[in-house]
C-alpha cells in the first residue's frame, strides 16, 4: 500500500523487517529509518490521546529533530494511519477568490476544509498544520504547547545553538545570518556563530572554510570593552577596505594582540567585573560579528558582498555607541559618586555638566578607568603577582601601557613601603614600555622611589571653581577631591583620586600589603573628611 | 546540526538578499546638548531650509512677481510671500487644559478630530504673521508647520488673500535603474501589540512561520524564500501600564512587565535566524515620546539582538534595499495630521506630506519632536520610492506619479493585532499586496 508520499510498506507496525522492502521515491527524506517514523507515531499517538497535547508540526520538528517538511509528512502519515478519534487543523492558503490581491492564510479543521477551500483559487495549498484530541475552542491554544517549547529553547544558554536559534528546520536557507554566540560572563571560550547550511553549496565553501579562523579570537573578546572599542573602528575600517582572505589572515595576528590583552584584563579587573563583562560582552559581540563580516566578505557571490557591506554598516554604527557606552558605564562601575550610565540616550545628561567632555579626550577617560582597573590589579597581587602586570604591559595599547605606567606610579606614591622591592620592580617595568601618552599627568613625574612621604592637605579652587582638596605627597602631587565635586573633567587630577575608592573597594581582598594599603588610604580618607575623630569606614572591612 | 542541504535533490531554497544602507544618520540623536531651547530654532531651520527650496522654484512658478516679507507688505499689490502656515483651533487642545484636567500615566488617546469651520490659516515668517483667506488655501487641508509660498495681496482689513498657493512638491528622485532582475519582497508588518488582549499570538506564530519558511509547501515556500527582510513598524509591545503607577516594583510585577517583550524578543529571534529584520519603535514601544524615535535598546532583545540580521531602527525610518529607498514611520505623524485636517483617506495625507516635503509637520506643535537647534531632520530631501506608514486601521495602497516623473508607492501599514494583515512589497515593480492569516478554523 502506499502512503500519500509514496512510501511502499510491506507488513504492518511492528513486525516490519529493520530494512524492510520498502521503496522510498526520492523525494522523500531518506534519513528516516521506517522504525524510527513508526516510532515517532507511537509517541504521538501517546500525546495526543493520552497526555491530550496539540502536536503541530513546528513542535514535531523541533522536538524529534526533523525539518518542518519531514514533520509534516510524519503528520500526514499519522493521520492516515491512525486517525480515527483525532481532529486534525490544516493550513490552506492561497490567493483569495473574493479578493485577488490578498494572499490568504488560515487554519481550518477537517470538517470545515472543503467548505473553506472554495473562497480561495483553485492552486492553494493544503497542509496539515496539527492533530490534537478535541479542537479548542480558543484557536490561540493550539499556540500553547509550541510556545512552552520555543521559551524552553529560548531559555537554553546563550552560547548553545539550538534549533530556534538558527532555524534549522525550515524549508529556507539563509547562509549570511550570524548569531553571536558568546555568553555574557565567561571567561571561559566559546564558540561563535555558525553559519547554517553553508556546506553543501559551492558557492559559500569559502565562507565555510573561514569561520574557523576568527573563531579563536573571537572566544577571548570579553571584558576590555575600552580597548575593544578602540580597536573595533580600526577593524572596521580594515573591512571596509579589503575583501580579500589574504588580509582576512592579517588581521588575525591584530585580534590575537587585542584578544590576549583582554583575556589578562579580565582576569585582573576581579571585582565589578560582571557589568564590566556584559559590556565588554555588548562590544566583544560588536566585535566578533566584525569578524565574522571579515569572512563573509571573502565569498564572490553578490550576496555575501551584500551581506557583508551590510553587516559592516551594522558594526561601524554600533561600535561607537557602545564604545560610548562602555565609558559611561566604567565611570559608574567603580562606584564614584555618578551615574552608571547604561544606554545611549542617557548621553545628554553627561554632556550638560561636562563641557569639558570634549577637551579631555576620550582615550583619557578610559585611561583613567584602566588606571583604576590596573591599580585594583596592583593592589591585589603586588606581592606575589608582579610578573603577571608585566605580562599584561606586553602587549598592550599604548593607552593602556601609559595607563598602567601612571597607575604603577600612583601605587608607588601611596607610599607603600613594605613594597619598595617590588615596586621598584615595577618601575622598571613601567619604564620600559615608553610611551607618548594621550593624557599627559602633570603630576605623574615625581620621584616614586622615595620611601619619604608626608601627607599634606591642600584645599584649592580648581580651574573650574570647584573647591578641590588635595592630599599632597612630598614630591608628588595627588588630588582627592570630595565627593561631590567629582565630575569627568577632573580626568587629570581625578585620575590619582580614582586608585583610592578603588583601592578601598579592594581592601577586603588584599593580602599581606592590605594593612599598609588601608592605612594609607585610611589616612588619606580621613584627611579628606577632615575629621581625624570620625570612624572609618575601612575599619569595617579591617575586622572581615 | 542537522542541515538540510544534505537531503533532497530538489536543492534547497536559498533565500534571497537584498543590498540595504541604512540613511537613518539625521534621526538618531547624536551630539544633541539640551541646553533649555526652545522650538523656534526648529522652526526656523524648517523655514530656512523650504524657503531655499521654494524660492528655486518660484522662477517656475511665477517669475513675474515679486517675492516679500509679511513686514513689506503693500495693501493692494500683488505679490508672494513665503512662510510657515499656522493654523488657529478653536478645539485644540491645550496643555494646561489637559495637565489640570487628567494625570494619568496611560497615554491619552484622543481619537476625535479639533477642526471647526471657524479654523483659520495665518502666515508666519521671521518679520510677523499676517492672517490668510481666500478659497485657495483651505484650513481644512492644511496645518500648522508646512511652510509654502503664497501669491496675493494684501487687503484692506490687513488680511492677506490667497489667489495662488505653491508647496515644495515631490522633491527630486533618484531613478531606480530599469532591470527585469527577479521578484524581492519585502514584509511590512505593524501593530502586533503583543502582550495585549486584542493580540492572537497564533497569528503571529504563523506569519513567522511563513516568512522562515515552515508553512506552505514547497511552492508556497519558494515564494517565501524571495522575501529579503521584514519591517516591523511600531507598536510591538503592549506593556501593561496599569503597574506602572509610580511605585518601586516588586519581581512579581517585574515579571508581569517583561513578558511581552521576551515574547516578542522569542519571535523575533525566530524571524532574525532566517531573515533580516529592521524593528522600529512607535507610540505604545518602550522608547522614548517624542520625533524622531529611537531605536528600541538592544538590552531589550537579548537573544534577537545576537544577530547579524536583526536591527533596531529609529522612527521614522529612511533606508534603502537595492535601489529601491523607502521611507517610512510607525504612525504618528499621520495620526496627528488626521486630529488637526480632513481627507478622503489615509493615503491622501500620507501624498500631502511627501508634496509639503516635511514627514511630519506637525512637529513640534502638537506632536512631539526633540527641539533641534541647526537642522529639521523631517525634511524629506530626495523622494522616496516606497512610503509607508504603520498602525493604520486598513490596508490601503496607491502608487503617485510626480511632477518630475517620480513614482511612489503609498503604503498604509494596517495594525495586525486587529487585522492578521501585513503588507508584501515586490520591489522590483513596487507592487503591493496583503498577506492575511485567519485562525478561525472551526
Amino acid at each position: 500500500m502506499f502512503s500519500a508520499e509514496g512510501k511502499l510498506f510491506i507488513g504492518f507496525g511492528s513486525s516490519l523487517p529493520l530494512f524492510g522492502c520498502e521503496i522510498r521515491l526520492p523525494h522523500a527524506d531518506p534519513n528516516m529509518a521506517e522504525i524510527e517514523t513508526l516510532g515517532i507515531l507511537d509517541e504521538i499517538q501517546s500525546l495526543v490521546s493520552d497526555k491530550l497535547q496539540v502536536v503541530s508540526y513546528k513542535w514535531l520538528s523541533r522536538n524529534f529533530l526533523v525539518s518542518s517538511n519531514d514533520a509534516k509528512r510524519l503528520l500526514q502519515d499519522f493521520v492516515e494511519k491512525r486517525g480515527t478519534g483525532v481532529e486534525v487543523v490544516y493550513t490552506l492558503s492561497g490567493w483569495l477568490k473574493t479578493d485577488p490581491s490578498v494572499y490568504h492564510i488560515r487554519l481550518v479543521s477537517k470538517p470545515k476544509l472543503t467548505e473553506v477551500k472554495q473562497e480561495f483559487d483553485e492552486n492553494c495549498s493544503v497542509q496539515i498544520y496539527s492533530v490534537q484530541a478535541c479542537l479548542p475552542k480558543d484557536p490561540a491554544v493550539l499556540w500553547n504547547a509550541e510556545f512552552v517549547q520555543a521559551e524552553e529553547l529560548f531559555k537554553q544558554p546563550h552560547e548553545v545553538n539550538n534549533c530556534l536559534r538558527d532555524n534549522r528546520f525550515c524549508g529556507i536557507l539563509n547562509s549570511f545570518v550570524k548569531r553571536n554566540a558568546e555568553e555574557a560572563n565567561g571567561t571561559t571560550s566559546v564558540l561563535p556563530v555558525k553559519t547554517t547550511g553553508t556546506s553543501g553549496s559551492s558557492g559559500y565553501t569559502l565562507a565555510n572554510q573561514s569561520p574557523t579562523i576568527p573563531q579563536p579570537q573571537q572566544k577571548k573578546i570579553q571584558g576590555t570593552s575600552p580597548n575593544v572599542t578602540l580597536q573595533s573602528p580600526n577593524v572596521v575600517k580594515d573591512v571596509k577596505n579589503e575583501s580579500k582572505p589574504a588580509e582576512n589572515k592579517l588581521k588575525v595576528p591584530q585580534l590575537t594582540v587585542n584578544t590576549k590583552k583582554g583575556e589578562t584584563d579580565k582576569n585582573s579587573s576581579g571585582t565589578g567585573g560582571a557589568l564590566a563583562n556584559m559590556w565588554g560582552r555588548a562590544s566583544a559581540k560588536s566585535k566578533a560579528e566584525c569578524a565574522s563580516a571579515k569572512t563573509n566578505g571573502i565569498s564572490n557571490s553578490a550576496d555575501a558582498q551584500i551581506c557583508a557591506r551590510e553587516e559592516i554598516e551594522h558594526e561601524s554604527s554600533d561600535d561607537e555607541g557602545q564604545g560610548v557606552n562602555v565609558r559611561r558605564s566604567y565611570n559608574g562601575e567603580v562606584g564614584r559618586k555618578r551615574r552608571v550610565v547604561f544606554d545611549f540616550s542617557d548621553e545628554e545628561d553627561e554632556f550638560k555638566d561636562a563641557v569639558n567632555l570634549a577637551s579631555p579626550d576620550p582615550p583619557k577617560k578610559k585611561s583613567m578607568l584602566d588606571s583604576k582597573r590596573s591599580s585594583y590589579s596592583s593592589d591585589i597581587e603586588k606581592s606575589k603577582l608582579n610578573f603577571e602586570e608585566e605580562k599584561e604591559d606586553k602587549p598592550n595599547f599604548k593607552h593602556r601601557k601609559e595607563t598602567d605606567r601612571k597607575s604603577k606610579e600612583e601605587n608607588l606614591a601611596f607610599g607603600n613601603h613594605n613594597n619598595m622591592n617590588s615596586s621598584s620592580s615595577e618601575k622598571v617595568i613601567n619604564q620600559v614600555p615608553a610611551v607618548d601618552t594621550i593624557a599627559k599627568d602633570k603630576t605623574r613625574d615625581a620621584a616614586p622611589n622615595s620611601p619619604k612621604r608626608k601627607k599634606v592637605l591642600k584645599t584649592r579652587i580648581d580651574e573650574r571653581g570647584r573647591e578641590v582638596t588635595e592630599v599632597v605627597w612630598e614630591g608628588e602631587e595627588e588630588t582627592k577631591p570630595e565627593s561631590d565635586t567629582t565630575k569627568k573633567a577632573d580626568n587629570i587630577p581625578a585620575s590619582n583620586n580614582s586608585n583610592r575608592p578603588s583601592a578601598v573597594k579592594k581592601s577586603p581582598a588584599v593580602t599581606a600589603n592590605a594593612p599598609l594599603n588601608q592605612v594609607g588610604k585610611t589616612g588619606s580618607k580621613k584627611a579628606g573628611n577632615k575629621d581625624p575623630k570620625q570612624g572609618n569606614i575601612l575599619s569595617f572591612f579591617k575586622r572581615v | 546540526m542537522e542541515t538540510e542541504d544534505s537531503s533532497s535533490e530538489n536543492g534547497l531554497l536559498h533565500r534571497k538578499q537584498a543590498l540595504y544602507s541604512s540613511l537613518d544618520s539625521c534621526f538618531v540623536i547624536q551630539k544633541e546638548m539640551y541646553r533649555g531651547q526652545q522650538y523656534s530654532q526648529i522652526y526656523f531651520a524648517r523655514l530656512h531650509l523650504m524657503r531655499t527650496l521654494l524660492y528655486s522654484l518660484l522662477p517656475n512658478w511665477k517669475p513675474h512677481i515679486q517675492v516679500c516679507t509679511v513686514i513689506g507688505l503693500e495693501e493692494g499689490k500683488e505679490c508672494i510671500i513665503v512662510g510657515t502656515l499656522y493654523k488657529h483651533m478653536k478645539l485644540k487642545p491645550s496643555i494646561l487644559e489637559e495637565y489640570s484636567k487628567e494625570r494619568s500615566a496611560t497615554p491619552l488617546v484622543r481619537p476625535h478630530n479639533f477642526m471647526h469651520p471657524d479654523d483659520h490659516l495665518i502666515l508666519e515668517d521671521e518679520s510677523g504673521r499676517i492672517k490668510v483667506c481666500g478659497d485657495v488655501l483651505l484650513p481644512s487641508v492644511y496645518v500648522t508647520g508646512v511652510v509654502v509660498a503664497l501669491h496675493g495681496k494684501e487687503t484692506g482689513t490687513g488680511d492677506f488673500w490667497v489667489e495662488d498657493v505653491m508647496e515644495g512638491g515631490l522633491p527630486h528622485q533618484i531613478e531606480r535603474p530599469i532591470k527585469s532582475g527577479e521578484d524581492k519582497y519585502v514584509i511590512f508588518v505593524s501593530g502586533l501589540d503583543i502582550g495585549s488582549s486584542t493580540s492572537n499570538p497564533l497569528k503571529f506564530q504563523l506569519l513567522v512561520d511563513h516568512i522562515t519558511g515552515h508553512l506552505g509547501d514547497k511552492k508556497e515556500q519558494s515564494i517565501a524564500a524571495k522575501i529579503v527582510r521584514v519591517i516591523i513598524a511600531g507598536n510591538s509591545v503592549e506593556i501593561p501600564r496599569g503597574l506602572l503607577n509610580g511605585q518601586n516594583l516588586g519581581s512579581k510585577d517585574q515579571f508581569t512587565l517583561f513578558e511581552p517583550i521576551k515574547e516578542l524578543d522569542i519571535q523575533l529571534t525566530q524571524i532574525a535566524a532566517g531573515i533580516p529584520v529592521d524593528i522600529m519603535p512607535g507610540p505604545n514601544d518602550p522608547a522614548n515620546f517624542s520625533l524622531p524615535q529611537q531605536p528600541l535598546h538592544r538590552c531589550l532583545f537579548p537573544s534577537s539582538s545576537a544577530y547579524n540580521t536583526f536591527r533596531s531602527c529609529p522612527n521614522p525610518h529612511l533606508f534603502q534595499l537595492d535601489d529601491v529607498s523607502l521611507l517610512g514611520t510607525s504612525g504618528q505623524n499621520i495620526d496627528d495630521l488626521e486630529k488637526y485636517s480632513d481627507a478622503n483617506d489615509k493615503l491622501e495625507f500620507l501624498e500631502r506630506t511627501l508634496r509639503w516635503r516635511h514627514v511630519a509637520p506637525t512637529a513640534p506643535n502638537t506632536l512631539g519632536c526633540y527641539p533641534f537647534t541647526d537642522r529639521d531632520p523631517f525634511f524629506v530631501e530626495t523622494c522616496p520610492h516606497v512610503y509607508f506608514v504603520g498602525n493604520q486601521e486598513k490596508y490601503e495602497t496607491r502608487l503617485i506619479k510626480g511632477a518630475e516623473g517620480q513614482i511612489v508607492r503609498l503604503i498604509c501599514i494596517p495594525r495586525f493585532s486587529e487585522t492578521g494583515v501585513a503588507v508584501v512589497l515586490n520591489l522590483r515593480n513596487l507592487d503591493c499586496h496583503a498577506l492575511s492569516f485567519g485562525t478561525e478554523f472551526s
